[in-house]
């Protein structure tokens, strides 16, 4: 019955393209790049409790890195492109995690929404490989001799890639790895007095959630095709927490729910941007006094009284 | 670079420092009692400062009675905002309490968007913008006056922490709050009283920068400065708050005197970064030791 329905699920995202209009398949690509971001902060957030506010950076670095790869390496296949601004992101993701290892909390927080501002500074600064406030329109992804143009061609990569993470993440969650990292959740001095080696395990979060977020910012500028970096402000940052709050601390569904959410509600209300920001506030405020766990808790709750 | 020059330039430091030292302040405030950032303090300063500016266009009040609407509209907001929110989550984890202010700043600057748009207004000053002599030294006495009035303020709640029975209070419940209701204090007025505190001291700093840097939705944003005056500091401690927020008014302004010109919005993360990596106590913050 559950492979029925996950082949099901399988087979209509495979014909997506074919079933919805272009603008569909372009929202659905967002939906999974922001689901591969929500994945990798949740690693961090969600799996060790180390709250990060600057996510929209390591999204910008990988995004970046990826534009840059693509004009000045064009003969690059889309895959090896990816995997460096993975990569490079979570080299950055190192540098900021190994000095962050001392923070906690509010400490944390604040250290990692400071280092968002230092990326969009540094991009500003570094116009002659960034041009700056100008933007990079970023070329058509190359996979050989295949130039991935239209949306539909860029909803397959995406789709490929985001597969690809979120069995990568379900498995991580699965082994000794997910389990240490859950234990320094539950309780620091807990998981250490078990033999979880703490300083270990937060950085090895830090690089893996900043390697999905490169990924998803690389994804991210094949799928827009122009990055600036207006786009990578410390609102976006805000956007991927609450897609994780909304969906559920912890969670790898719920990751993948409250990206759609989060994306669906920025979609609708495109022609209300002043309103938006007052319901994303309103939506963070409810889901932490009313449904801490977020949709996935609620979701387990449901399934578990149908039983 | 000449004295007179540098005089300038460190003058108008300790300024804009005054401002981050009294947001350092009201984030301390709030944290020495609920052990919690809250992340929509500076929204709380422009909502007041709005109001302030509103009746002064409406009604043309002299300044002083502009500066005392801010304040009131700052002390009911801060009231509310514990009352209705905060009180609500106060058995959730800090970081479920900092995602909801996170959440609150959202609300209120788009609130604030759709009442006042989102445009920058000239706010009245009490000080003029024109330099004044002092011996051989030049000094704007804007930049005087913000420095006075956030001294007197800051010398004002070192009487309130020191001599009053609601300061003494305040001080038991940032010590140990358990101890502080086994004698008697009622923890829950001293959330309260902080949050209006907190929000009263935000208006103020409000007024006093708005005529600076223009009263805008994203005036707010100086309160992010004011958490690295606070951390640099040592976070918890109102002296190092102040500080902390000298010390930052001044690099800030100094570094792009030395440092190339673009870094110049980044000197305050940077310096944040830095001093948490280096010593989290802050420069007059002793180290907490953690129980089990």
């Amino acid at each position: 019955m559950r492979w029925a329905a996950a082949g099901a699920g399988g087979v209509v995202l495979l014909c997506w393209p074919l079933l919805v209009p272009p603008y569909f398949v372009f929202l659905t690509s967002l939906i999974v790049v922001n689901a591969i971001v929500a994945i990798g902060l949740n690693l961090l957030s969600g799996y060790t409790n180390q709250l990060s506010f600057g996510h929209a950076g390591f999204f910008a670095v990988g995004a970046y890195v990826a534009a840059v790869l693509t004009l000045r390496a064009p003969a690059l296949p889309v895959v090896a492109t990816l995997a460096l601004a993975g990569l490079a992101t979570a080299l950055v993701g190192l540098a900021l995690g190994i000095p962050c290892l001392r923070l906690e909390g509010l400490y944390l927080a604040m250290a990692t929404l400071a280092f968002g501002f230092v990326v969009v500074e540094a991009i500003l600064n570094l116009d002659w490989l960034t041009r700056g406030n100008d933007g990079l329109a970023v070329p058509a992804a190359r996979l050989g001799p295949l130039a991935l143009g239209s949306d539909a061609a860029k909803y397959y990569l995406v789709l490929g890639v985001g597969a690809l993470m979120v069995a990568a993440a379900v498995n991580i969650a699965r082994t000794r790895t997910g389990r240490a990292l859950l234990a320094i959740r539950e309780s620091e001095i807990a998981a250490q007095a078990s033999g979880v080696h703490l300083a270990a395990y937060k950085t090895l979060a830090f690089a893996v959630s900043a390697f999905y977020t490169g990924v998803a910012g690389g994804l991210f500028a094949f799928v827009v095709g122009f990055i600036s970096p207006d786009a990578f402000d410390v609102f976006l940052s805000v956007d991927f927490v609450a897609m994780i709050i909304v969906g559920g601390l912890g969670s790898i569904p719920g990751s993948i729910v409250g990206a759609a959410v989060i994306t669906l509600l920025y979609d609708w209300l495109a022609a209300f941007q002043n309103y938006r920001p007052l319901l994303f506030g309103l939506i963070l405020i409810g889901c932490m006094l009313f449904m801490p766990g977020g949709i996935a808790s609620r979701m387990a709750k449901w399934t578990h009284q149908a039983q | 670079m000449t004295t007179t020059a540098l005089v300038h330039v460190v003058v108008s430091g300790l300024a804009t420092g005054s401002i981050y030292a009294l947001m350092a302040i009201s984030l301390v405030i709030i944290y020495n009692a609920t052990r919690t950032l809250n992340f929509a303090q500076g929204e709380m300063l422009m909502i007041s400062t709005f109001v302030g500016w509103s009746a002064h266009e409406a009604l043309r009040l002299p300044l002083p009675l502009v500066l005392l609407i801010a304040v009131a509209a700052a002390a009911a907001l801060g009231w509310l905002v514990e009352r209705l929110v905060i009180r609500h989550a106060i058995a959730a984890t800090h970081l479920d309490v900092l995602i909801i202010t996170l959440g609150l700043s959202l609300v209120l600057r788009a609130a604030a968007g759709l009442v006042w748009t989102h445009d920058e207004f000239p706010f009245p000053s009490f000080f003029r913008e024109r330099p004044i002599g002092l011996g051989p030294l030049r000094v704007a006495p804007v930049s005087l006056g913000i420095i006075g009035g956030s001294l007197a303020l800051m010398l004002a709640l070192a009487a309130l922490f020191r001599w009053t029975r609601l300061g003494r209070a305040m001080r038991a419940v940032a010590q140990n709050q358990r101890a502080a209701r086994l004698m008697g204090i009622s923890v829950e007025r001293v959330y309260s009283a902080s949050w209006v505190l907190a929000a009263v001291v935000g208006a103020i700093a409000g007024v006093l920068i708005a005529p600076v840097i223009f009263l805008s939705s994203k005036m707010g944003l100086v309160a992010i400065n004011g958490f690295t005056a606070a951390v640099l500091g040592g976070f918890g401690s109102m002296p190092g708050a102040v500080v902390g927020g000298m010390l930052l008014g001044v690099l800030e302004n100094l570094a792009p005197l030395w440092l190339p010109a673009g870094i110049k919005h980044s000197v305050p993360f940077l310096l944040m970064i830095a001093i948490l990596v280096i010593r989290p106590s802050g420069v007059l913050g002793r180290v907490r030791q953690r129980k089990v």
